[in-house]
Formats: structure tokens, sequence, C-alpha cells
């Protein structure tokens, strides 16, 4: 392990210094020095997606990330997602459907759900499937959380046309839209 | 909660204003506490069970809500925790709602009646005038008052004992209880507010791992505690930040300031161990199973069964086998512990609070008291994990450096180190009678678990390492149906593996065995099965289901299998399985009842089952929160289905071998099987345990379903592909052999070290061998040389990557100390830095050119040709006067490199004056006329300062550069092939100039793959050089190919890629295993990926050896974005590849490499020497 050397991070729209070896593991960078409880370790392989973060919109491993290869990238964790006062839409879908049971894969469901709607606006059950085929829940919530993908589509969707017009129906108006 | 403490006992015990229920309050402040109604109105319940993931905090939460008829959002569950919660013993079988929540509703009634009481004496109402609703007390008569909670126990502690007789509230006027409740935790969990045991961070904190002992997931035997011989703490002395490593027995852990190096540390610490001990073969455990000395319990003998089995008229004997299966949390265990003189603090995810607390006080030699347990939320766990263990591992190492120690175990230790759920053996004997009916049912099961001791206890030695013997093999081991003649046996034994109980312990075998067994039978008796069962099932709620069930799910009777025939390669089947979950110790208890009909496709031509639909009827009594109930039911579906279709340990037989998701696949969701829940309303029947039923059925309604497709019927798990195909095959074909590759690699052609030396000696005649030295000059100053010189020297040293063999051992320019092991022994590169003793600092400009060209060092001696100087040779003078004056003006290093000691007789120099002789062509480099000057430039960069082909070039006997054809056809270096540059090349898209200059510039080449190794490091190296230099050698490199361009590169890579595709169902079949591994290791990023290119397209799955897939796998590869950065280029992908040295075993990473050669180079022959393969790259140090 090399030196430790300072690096600014952008982390859910804040910039954070950090000094620390370059190899080190993003997600320990994360959860150690920032406090961020999100980003969950659960096999430091890149398989499980317990550790999933948005890094310029697109859902990477934090377990898998070198802090010196992040640059001036843009990173996301669950936290700056949505506050549960201001639910992203993928959040507050996974709530409604209740779509955790330990919830310790949960920040990956989520992350990876919301990747997928970022290339993705309208996935159909196929593309769900593909987009969470690498994220693993032991405790089977499987239907629950696809569930929830679908109905964040739907919210999503209703997002979208809150903010392209001004008398659009709000958010929580949309919940009622049927995902 | 503060600190992540909750409030203790002491605090409620001694609070003015309080209500508290008690178990008894005779025992003063020791009473344990089940209910506390405060000041504020709100009411905290305590509960001795934990919740697992399941939810049972909000079912808990309205238990005591309604007993109460306190708005929901007022009651505040406190679970576990042992400085407050009661001792209810571990959180096992389901028995939560059945069980430890009965006192609590007690509790709750209790406080009910006390408040109302109060209440009436308070306002002098008659007690049958009070109402209470949401929290407040009123009279019924509209008196303008009402009373809080609050208002009721401000200014006085009251403590009450639970009060048996307190009335319950009537089932019929519950409006919490049985409505669907959203769980309590979630939004924190689904934005990341919530603090799991992971998560939890005290002031002081440092960080912890431990350093298991290479016997695996065993936990007996004379060896444990035993086999630690010693520690190299100077192993790790170069890491800064380690706080302690620390050993007691066969304990060892380290403690460190950060993270991340602790991780350093524990990998690096150098351990030696005795040889752990060979147990029997794990993976077909039937054999182990029956070996492991036994103790047969006879629980149940009616009839005469031995008479009914002599008089079968059809016996069938049947033996079913179950795998030893994982737990496999998601999140591997964590825990945090602070020791000081006030005592031990845990934080803790554990499933038994208090048993814990009482092995850490024998493990510290601590009273109970002293010790707290936080128990915090943790990964779902399904039975014990490793959550105890890795509790008592802070708990060592906080104590040994006197701080807080947060401990994580690594993935590798959580599949390694759980207890297993245990493998099963179950017999049956039995048959049909004349009327086709169950003859007799003779039923026998092994079962090796045990409670698994807690880790640390017994590598420190604190317990005896001894195997003991629980008798937990009889859950449901007594059959649902009414056989005549019916014997059950249960053979307790000790474990032979760690293990524990896992969900559904041992019914879930023993209904596999029981469930198949009717199903065999009703099918010889030529009966639908679910008629058959019908005959001899008299519970009627069981019949209730079962009937409910069939209808749902549409069951049409038949009485053969391959009636729902098949469309294309597959066969359609299904299923039907019964079972109500008898849990805790013989004769047990009921848990719900569950029965499922599963629908199976199984394609024929891969083996693959496909559960496509599982409707599943449940009994569960009274629901207490009935969203809850059926995300317990989805759950135990997926989870079990998992099991049954793919979950397997793998052993050696030393160890556990399976230590990641690829050796140990999960189910999937592209594979979650559609589900349809049956929730037969009881509100009026007691609740039932509802957290394992579902799983009990899954095994034998999916065997069932399979038989149901295809007539065969499997008798052991799991599922998979490869076990269906050889079943449907009649036998497993093997893989076909594929032609022994052709090209060898230079030092596997067997050297003779005695041919070697009489070919030198007979040289050393014809060349002198001696060169007189150069004397020693000052050091030049550095202002001799203009800016343009040193230039010019800074990108002649970036041509010749010369910084890549000559860095330091910590990164220190030019310092030297680099091994190179080449077939003639261990080279160490020298330092060349410009310091006068231990560099090259005394070096006149003759004597530096001398060793460029020539090969012989300043005092004469004979360099070995490690260093290329044989491409040196033919460098301009101004590029190696530029590069003598930019090296002396680096810093320098007092330093001395190791020294190159080749063993004899390579060790005699002199010889190198013959091999000069025979390889040595001192001539510069010649201009091309009829090329342009590009193209010179190129070849000029290549073959002369880049000498590329010093790593790409194949090698002789003698280790010099092949001439002809074989040059820049590819070699080795490093432990790396070196792929060839020109047309034999054997990547499936042809190089051109572009992708050359790509590759050169940024690392990657879309259609090639990305440089790793040293490659990575010499691109890297050359990031200085202009644009126009690293265009010029792609431009030459390109010309290698000139008659034998590629026709159109992105219809070669579409065809590579088209052809990986069709490959998937042969490589899967050539490597079962294999496929596995990468689609649960590597296909997360290796496939549909936009950034990172197909497999196809890597050159080093085409190669002739697996030298450098097998270098990716072991040492991993760095994110391409570090490289870019370096090389001033954008590339997007920051994921690294991860290294898998410690995680995959040599025949895992082998069936990998076969798989990926089958699937993304499937027109080259197999790899046949991948073992000699690993030996060289494992042997290699870079």
């Amino acid at each position: 392990m090399t030196l430790p050397v300072c690096f600014s991070l952008n982390v859910n729209d804040a910039v954070e210094s950090v000094e620390a070896s370059p190899e080190t593991p993003l997600l320990y960078i994360l959860r150690n020095d920032l406090s961020l409880n999100g980003p969950k370790y659960g096999c430091g392989l890149g398989e499980c997606g317990a550790c999933a973060i948005l890094v310029d919109g697109r859902a990477v491993r934090s377990c898998t990330v070198p802090l010196g290869a992040i640059g001036t990238r843009r990173i996301t964790t669950l936290e700056g997602l949505g506050t549960p006062e201001y639910l992203h839409p993928v959040q507050e879908a996974f709530i409604d459907e209740a779509a955790a049971q330990c919830g310790y894969c949960l920040n990956g469901m989520i992350i990876a759900t919301a990747a997928l709607l970022n290339r993705n606006a309208n996935p159909d059950e196929d593309a769900i499937r593909e987009a969470l085929r690498h994220h693993l829940c032991r405790c089977g919530t499987h239907m629950e959380i696809l569930a929830a993908a679908r109905r964040a589509v739907a919210y999503a969707k209703a997002e979208r046309t809150y903010r392209s017009t001004p008398d659009g129906v709000s958010p929580k108006a949309a919940k009622e839209v049927s995902p | 909660m503060t600190d992540h403490r909750q409030t203790p006992k002491s605090a409620y015990m001694s609070s003015g204003d309080m209500l508290l229920i008690v178990n008894d309050a005779l025992l003063g402040d020791a009473a344990e506490l089940y209910i506390a109604v405060g000041l504020d109105s709100r009411v905290t319940a305590f509960n001795g069970h934990v919740d697992l993931g399941t939810g049972i905090r909000t079912s808990l939460a309205q238990i005591v809500a309604e007993e109460l008829n306190v708005p929901f959002e007022h009651v505040d569950m406190v679970l576990g925790t042992t400085s407050v919660a009661p001792n209810q013993g571990a959180t096992i079988a389901s028995e939560t709602i059945q069980i430890t929540a009965l006192p609590l509703r007690q509790a709750a009634a209790t406080a009910r009646q006390h408040l109302l009481a109060m209440a009436a004496e308070k306002v002098g109402v008659p007690l049958d005038r009070l109402r209470l609703e949401d929290g407040i007390i009123r009279a019924d008569g509209g008196e303008n008052w009402q009373l809080s909670f609050g208002d009721i126990v401000a200014g006085s502690h009251v403590r009450l004992s639970i009060d048996s007789h307190a009335a319950l509230k009537p089932a019929s006027d519950y409006t919490l209880v049985g409505s669907s409740r959203p769980r309590v935790d979630i939004p924190d969990k689904a934005t990341g507010r919530w603090t799991y045991v992971h998560d939890v961070r005290v002031p002081g904190m440092l960080h912890g791992r431990v350093v298991l002992p290479p016997y695996a997931g065993f936990d007996h035997g004379d060896h444990v505690g035993k086999s630690l011989i010693s520690i190299d703490d100077a192993s790790v002395a170069h890491i800064s930040g380690i706080v302690s490593v620390v050993a007691i027995g066969d304990f060892v852990g380290v403690v460190a300031t950060r993270e991340e190096i602790a991780i350093e540390a524990a990998k690096s610490l150098k351990v030696v161990w005795r040889a752990p001990p060979e147990w029997p073969d794990l993976n077909m455990p039937e054999k182990a199973l029956r070996a492991n000395p036994s103790t047969p319990r006879k629980l149940a003998d009616r009839g005469n069964v031995d008479m009914a089995l002599a008089g079968s008229t059809q016996p069938m004997n049947r033996t079913y086998v179950w795998p030893y299966q994982m737990h496999g949390s998601i999140g591997p265990s964590c825990a945090v512990a602070d020791y000081n003189e006030d005592g031990l603090t845990v934080w803790s995810g554990t499933q038994n609070p208090f048993p814990m607390r009482r092995d850490l006080a024998l493990l510290l030699d601590m009273p109970e008291e002293m010790i707290r347990v936080e128990r915090m939320e943790a990964a779902g766990c399904y039975g014990r994990n490793c959550a105890d263990d890795v509790t008592a591992d802070a708990a060592l190492l906080s104590r040994a450096v006197k701080a807080p120690v947060r401990v994580q175990l690594t993935r590798e230790q959580e599949h390694a180190w759980e207890p297993k759920g245990a493998a099963q053996i179950m017999d049956v004997r039995g048959g049909l009678d004349l009327e086709g009916g169950p003859s007799a049912y003779d039923f026998e099961t092994r079962y090796p678990s045990n409670l698994a001791p807690t880790l640390p206890l017994i590598l420190t030695g604190k317990v005896p390492p001894v195997s003991d013997v629980v008798q937990m093999g009889d859950r449901t081991a007594i059959p649902p149906y009414a056989y005549g003649n019916l014997r059950v046996t249960v053979h307790d034994m000790p474990p032979i593996a760690r293990a524990s109980w896992f969900r559904g312990v041992s019914a879930m075998p023993n209904t596999f065995a029981h469930e198949c067994y009717v199903d065999e039978l009703a099918a010889a008796a030529g009966v639908d099965p679910v008629e058959y069962r019908l005959r001899y099932l008299h519970d009627p709620r069981a019949v209730d289901l079962v009937n409910a069930l069939t209808e749902r799910a549409k069951w049409v009777p038949h009485t053969t299998w391959g009636t729902l025939g098949g469309e294309g390669d597959l066969f359609y089947g299904r299923g039907f399985a019964y079972a109500v979950y008898v849990h805790g110790p013989f004769p047990g208890k009921a848990a719900a009842w569950a029965a499922w009909v599963a629908d199976v496709a199984v394609n024929k031509k891969t083996g693959e089952i496909a559960v496509t639909k599982v409707t599943c009827a449940q009994d569960s009594g009274m629901m207490i929160n009935p969203d809850g109930v059926r995300h317990q039911i989805h759950g135990n579906i997926i989870q079990s289905t998992s099991r049954v279709l793919k979950e397997k340990v793998e052993f050696s037989s030393t160890a556990v071998q399976s230590k990641e998701w690829g050796g140990y696949p999960l189910i999937t969701f592209p594979e979650v099987p559609a589900i349809d829940v049956l929730m037969v309303p009881r509100q009026d029947e007691p609740p039932l345990g509802v957290g394992e039923s579902a799983s009990v059925p899954s095994a034998s309604a999916i065997a069932n379903a399979v038989y149901d497709a295809t007539g065969i019927r499997f008798r052991e798990l799991p599922l998979t592909p490869e076990l269906v195909l050889a079943a449907l095959n009649g036998k497993m074909d093997e893989p076909p052999a594929a032609p022994p590759a052709k090209k060898r690699n230079w030092w596997s052609i067997g050297l003779s070290a005695v041919g070697a030396v009489a070919a030198l000696s007979g040289i050393v005649t014809m060349a002198s061998p001696w060169r007189p030295a150069i004397g020693t000059i000052q050091r030049p100053n550095a202002d001799v040389y203009s800016t343009a010189t040193i230039e010019r020297g800074r990108l002649a040293a970036a041509a010749g990557a010369c910084n890549v063999c000559h860095v330091g051992n910590d990164g220190t320019p030019f310092a030297g100390g680099r091994r190179f092991d080449t077939p003639f022994g261990a080279v160490y590169a020298t330092n060349i830095s410009p310091d006068a003793q231990s560099g090259i600092g005394a070096w006149s400009y003759p004597a530096f050119e001398r060793a460029m060209r020539a090969g012989v060092s300043r005092d004469g001696h004979h360099l070995y040709p490690a260093h290329p100087y044989t491409s040196f040779a033919g460098a301009d003078d101004a590029d190696l006067q530029a590069l003598y004056a930019y090296m002396m003006t680096q810093a320098p290093v007092d330093e001395k490199a190791p020294e190159t000691k080749l063993k004899f007789p390579y060790s005699i120099r002199a010889m190198m004056a013959g091999w000069n002789a025979l390889f040595l062509k001192a001539e510069p480099f010649q201009y091309v006329e009829t090329r342009n000057a590009t193209w010179n430039r190129g070849a000029y960069l290549v073959e002369t300062l880049g000498h590329c082909s010093a790593c790409h070039t194949d090698r002789n006997l003698l280790g010099a550069e092949k001439s002809g054809s074989a040059r820049l056809s590819g070699g080795f270096a490093d432990g790396w092939e070196a792929p060839a540059l020109n047309a034999f090349a054997k990547g499936p898209v042809g190089w051109t100039a572009d992708a050359f200059y790509d590759y050169l510039r940024t690392g990657h080449a879309r259609d090639h793959g990305s440089a790793v190794g040293p490659m990575a490091h010499v691109v890297e190296a050359m990031q200085p050089l202009p644009d126009s230099d690293i265009r010029a050698m792609a431009s030459y490199l390109a010309s290698l190919n000139e008659g034998k361009e590629p026709a159109d590169p992105s219809a070669q890579s579409e065809a590579a890629i088209a052809a990986s595709d069709e490959a998937k169902v042969s490589a899967a079949l050539i490597s079962p295993k294999g496929e596995r591994i990468f689609n649960g290791a590597c296909a997360t990023c290796h496939t549909g990926n936009t950034i990172l290119s197909s497999l196809a397209l890597n050159s080093n799955l085409h190669a002739v050896t697996p030298d450098n897939l097998l270098q990716a796998i072991l040492n991993g590869v760095e994110a391409p974005a570090i490289l870019a950065q370096t090389t001033g280029r954008e590339a997007p992908e920051v994921m690294s590849m991860p290294a898998f040295r410690e995680t995959l075993n040599e025949s895992q990473i082998k069936d990998l490499a076969d798989y990926l050669r089958a699937r993304f180079a499937p027109d080259k022959p197999a790899w046949t020497e991948t073992t000699k393969a690993m030996e060289r790259v494992t042997a290699a140090s870079y």
C-alpha cells in the first residue's frame, strides 16, 4: 500500500477532502472518512452489489473502485439520492412496496434501479431483472424489489411530468398512478 | 439512543415517572422488564428475541399497541440488548410470535388494566364507564376530561408483575393486529439512515481483522487451538498504522488505525500453521455421514414394520441426500467492542445476545454483569452465521489494545467459517402392499450438526474443541401421513464440518424424503399424487390447505409423468408437496402449515431447470401482519428454490472451498419464479411461526415436478444442470479433449544445464570473455547539459521505459532491486541512479555506452541479456548521450540493489561473451528509404530504444531472442505472455495502426483489451512521448501485418462476439462449474457492460497459454481510469478487477479458465496445460 495522498472528492454535491492511500477502495473512504452508511461491504469482489454507488450517474461497485481512480467524477450514495423528507422516486417506491427484509442489499437495489432509470426511462420486466441480475439478496425479497422497481418507473415518469409542466401533478399525487 | 447504546434497565428502574411491567416485582431491580410507560405517554416494549430481517420488530409493536389501545407510532421496541431486554434465549425456530410474544402481550394487558384502574381512581368514575382509545382515557358519558398515560404515570414509579389474569383483548376486537402495518425500519434503511452493526462508530474506534487458521470451516479435533507455529512480525513492519498484532492460541488478529490498513496487514502478515488434518469427502456426503459415529434414537414405532416390509409386493428402498449449505448472509459478520476498566460493551448482530454474553464472560474471565451486549441489526442470517464469533474477535482485540475495535470479517472468512447448514442422509424402506397402499414406512435420518461453539473460545483454548452431539435431526421427522406400520429413527451424531441450524433445520431434508417418497408411492401405485396423499392425511387443517391449494393452482389429477409434454428443448412438469413444520425438541411444536405446487421447465439440451411458478398455500393461524407473512412466504420460496437448484458447499480434504458467490451461487432476479400465495384466513386461531414453514416443502415439490417432466427421480441436491444432464443422458459425457497446443514457452523446453554449458563453453573459446574495466569519474555536473539535451534524454528514457524495470521496490525511480525470474535464475535490476557508490554516478559516458550497446558493466563484467542491450545497440549516439545526461541529472539513490547470483553454470558471467558473439549484432539502426519518415521513426523506437522484442519475441534455449518469423511473434516476460505484435497475433480482430495507437497511448484498445501487468507500466512510462512518436510506433507495428491486414475490424469484432454468444451453451457443458463462477464472480462487469469490451475480443482469451488470464484472475487488474489518468486520457471505467488469489482455489480457477476459453475463444483449442501455467504464474514475482 503506497503512502497516503490528499484527494478532493465530489460526493453528494459536496466537495470532501480525504487523505488515504490511492489504492484504498472508495467504499472504505465513503464509510469511514465520510460516515456514509448507504454503501455496504458485502464481498469486496464486485459480486454482490451491496456497495453500489453512482459515479456520474452510472452504478459502480465502490469496493472495487480505487480512491485514486475517481478523479473529479460525481459520486452519489444512497444518502445523496434523497432524504426521508425529499425522497428520490426510487426510494419512495421501495418504501411503498416494503421492498426489504433485512435491508442489507437495499442500497444496491435502489442504486441499480436509479441507474437503470438514468439510462432507460421505460424498462420492461426483462430489463429490470437484467439490471438487478448481479445484485444478490439472501432474504428472497425479489418479488417486492421487482414490484418496487416497476413502481419506481411510474414514479419517475410522474416526476418528470411534474417537473416539465408548471401546473402538472405533484409526485405525491402521481403515486396514485398505478405502476 | 445515543452513542448506539440503549437506555439501560437501571435508568428505567430509577425513573420517578414511570410505569414498569416486569416478570416479578419481588425481584426488585433484578426483575426483567417487558413494558415501560413514561411521562411522554410513549410505550417502550422489550423482547429478548431479535429482528433477523423478518420484520418482527413491527409485528411485536403491533401486538403491544393493540393490547394497550395506543397508536402504533407510540410504541418503541427494544430487542435483545442485554442491558435492558429480558433473557428469552436464542432467536430460533420461528418462535418469537408463537412463544416469546406471549409474556409481552400479557404485560401490555397488565399495563392497560393498571392504567384504567388508576384513571378510575383519579377521576372517580367507575371502571366500566372508562374507554381507552388511541392512548387516551375518557368516560363514555361525554364528560369534559381526558387522561393520557403520561398524566397517570406522572409523579410515581410503579412496578408491577405481569398479571397472568389480566384480561386479554378478544381477537374479534383487533384493529391493528391482522392489519398490514408498514415496516417501521424501511424508510431509514432506504435512505441510508439506519444503523446496522456494520455502521456503528464509537469515538476512538480502531479497525481489526482476524487471520484464521487453515482448517477453515472445521471446529473440532486436537489440532484446534494448537496449529499456530509462528508469526513473522517483520512481514508487516513496513505498514504504518498498525497498532497491534495479537495472537492467543490459534486466534490471530491485527488492529490498525484505518480499515484498509488492517486489511493490508491481515493480508501481509506471514503466519505459519501446522498442516490441517484431512476429513472424509463432504462433497458427496453420504459415505462420510454413514461412517460418522452415531446413536440411534427411535421416535416412533407402530404396527409391525419388519413384517410389513417382508410382505411388500413392491419393495421400495430409497436414500435421499442433502448437501452442506450456507446461511450466506449478504453482509459478512461485523462487531464493535469497547473493553475498558468499567467492563465490556459489544455492538453485535448476534442471534443470541444472552447466550453470547455467557460465552464472552468465559472467554474474557469476567462476570456477565460487566458485559453489555447492544444488539444491532445485521444482514439476514436465517440461522447462525459468524455474528457471535466476530463479536468475540472484537472483544479480544479491544482488550489487547485498550480501545474500541471494529472487526469486519471478509467475504471469504464468512463463507468458510460460518457454521453450515448440515448435510443430511435420509433412508426410507417401504413399498406397496397388495392394494397399492404403503406397506410400511421405515425412516432413518442422519444429521451431523451441533451448536458450533463460538470460534475464539476454541481457537484460544478456553473450551476444548470437542464435538458435542445435539438432538436436532428430529425436526419433522415424523411423516404427516397415517402409515399403519411406521418406524422413525434419528441417528444423533457429532458434526463433521462446523455446522449449526439453518432455516428449516433438519425438517427441510426430512420433508424432502417424506414428500418425494409419497410421490414415488403414488407413481408406483398409478394414483394421482395429491389424491394418494389425501388418503393418508387426516389432519383437517392440512386437508383444507391441500384442497385450497389444488383448487388455486388448478391441479389436474394425473397418474403418470409427462402429461404436460413440452416444446422445443423443454419438458414441462408440475410437483406437489406438503408439510407442517414441527420445530423445537421432539415431539416439538407445529408452526404454520404450508404446501407447494411447483411448475418447472427442464431443458434437455443444457440440463437447466427453470422453476417457472410456485403456488403456495399457508395456514399461519392468526396473522399479526399479513403483508409481513406474505413477505416471509415469498422469501422462503425464493431462498429455498435457490437452495434446491444451486446451493452446495464445496470442500477440499481439509477446508471449505466455496469462498465467494461464484463458487456458491444464489438465485438471481432473472431466475426468480412467478409466485402465487394463498394465505388461508384463520384469524380466530392462535398465531403460528411463519419464518420457515414455506421453505419446508420446496425440495420435494421441485423434485416431484422434475419427475413429472422427465420421469427421472432426483434424490440428491442441488439439481445442477450437470446432474440433470447426466441423468438425462444416462451418463455424463466427457468434454471433448482438445489437441495439444503447439507453441511452448521458451523455458518449458527442458533446458539441460549440461547441454547449455557445453554449448556456451564451446563458444567461450571463440570470443574473449574478459573486458577491461573503465575508470571511474566524478559525477558530471547537471549544468554541463543543455535543457534540450536533458529533455531528449527524458524522452529516450520514456521510450525505453527504463524505470519499469529499474524502479525501486518502494517506487523510488531508478533505484533498482526488482527481481526477474528467468529460467536461469533470479536476475535483479541494478541501481541506475547517478549515485557514485550504488548507482552509475561514477560512470563515464563510454562506460555507459558500452553497457547499453555491448552489455558490459563499467568494471568489465558481462551483463545478462535481461538488460536488452541487443536492442539498444542500434540506438542513435545522440539519444544515448542525451539519455546519459538525463540519468546523471536524476536524484541519486544510495542503496545497493541485490546482486544477481545465478546458479552454476549460469553464474559464469564470462560465458556471456560467447553468447554475445552469437547473438549480439552491434549494428546501428538502418533508415529504410522506401518507407516514409513516420515509419522509420516508429521502426527506430520499436527496434532500438523501445526494445519491444525483448518481451514480445520468443527466446531460444540460451535465452536469446529468436530471429526470422519468430521476431515480435510473441514471447514471455515476468510471468506474463507478451503477445505477438505481427500477423501471428491471436486475437480475433486484426491490429490496425489506430488500435496500436490507442493501446500504446491509453492502455486500452477497444477490440483487444487493456494493458495490464508489466505492459501497463510501459504505457505509463511512455506517457512523456509526443503523440507523433506513438503514431510512428503504431504505424511501424501495423506494417508488420502488411499483406495480412484485417478485412474489416468491426466485422471481425462483431463476428467474435456473436461466436461467443453462440458458444454460451457449449461452454457451460464443457465447464459447468466454470460457468457458475463466471456468472457469480465475473459477469457483473464482463457481460452487458457498455464500458468494458467483450472478453471475446480480449487477446488473452485467444492466447496459446492461459498465463495472462491467470495473472489477471489471481492478481487483479487496475482500473483503466488509473492508467488513463497517467496518460492524460479519459477512461470512464473506474472499477478495478479484484484479485481472486485468496478467494478461488486452483481447481476453481481452472474450471473458470476452461469456461472462458470455450466461451470467448470458441474457435481455439482448449488449454491443456492450465495447471502448469498456474505454477508459472504463481511463481512469478511481477
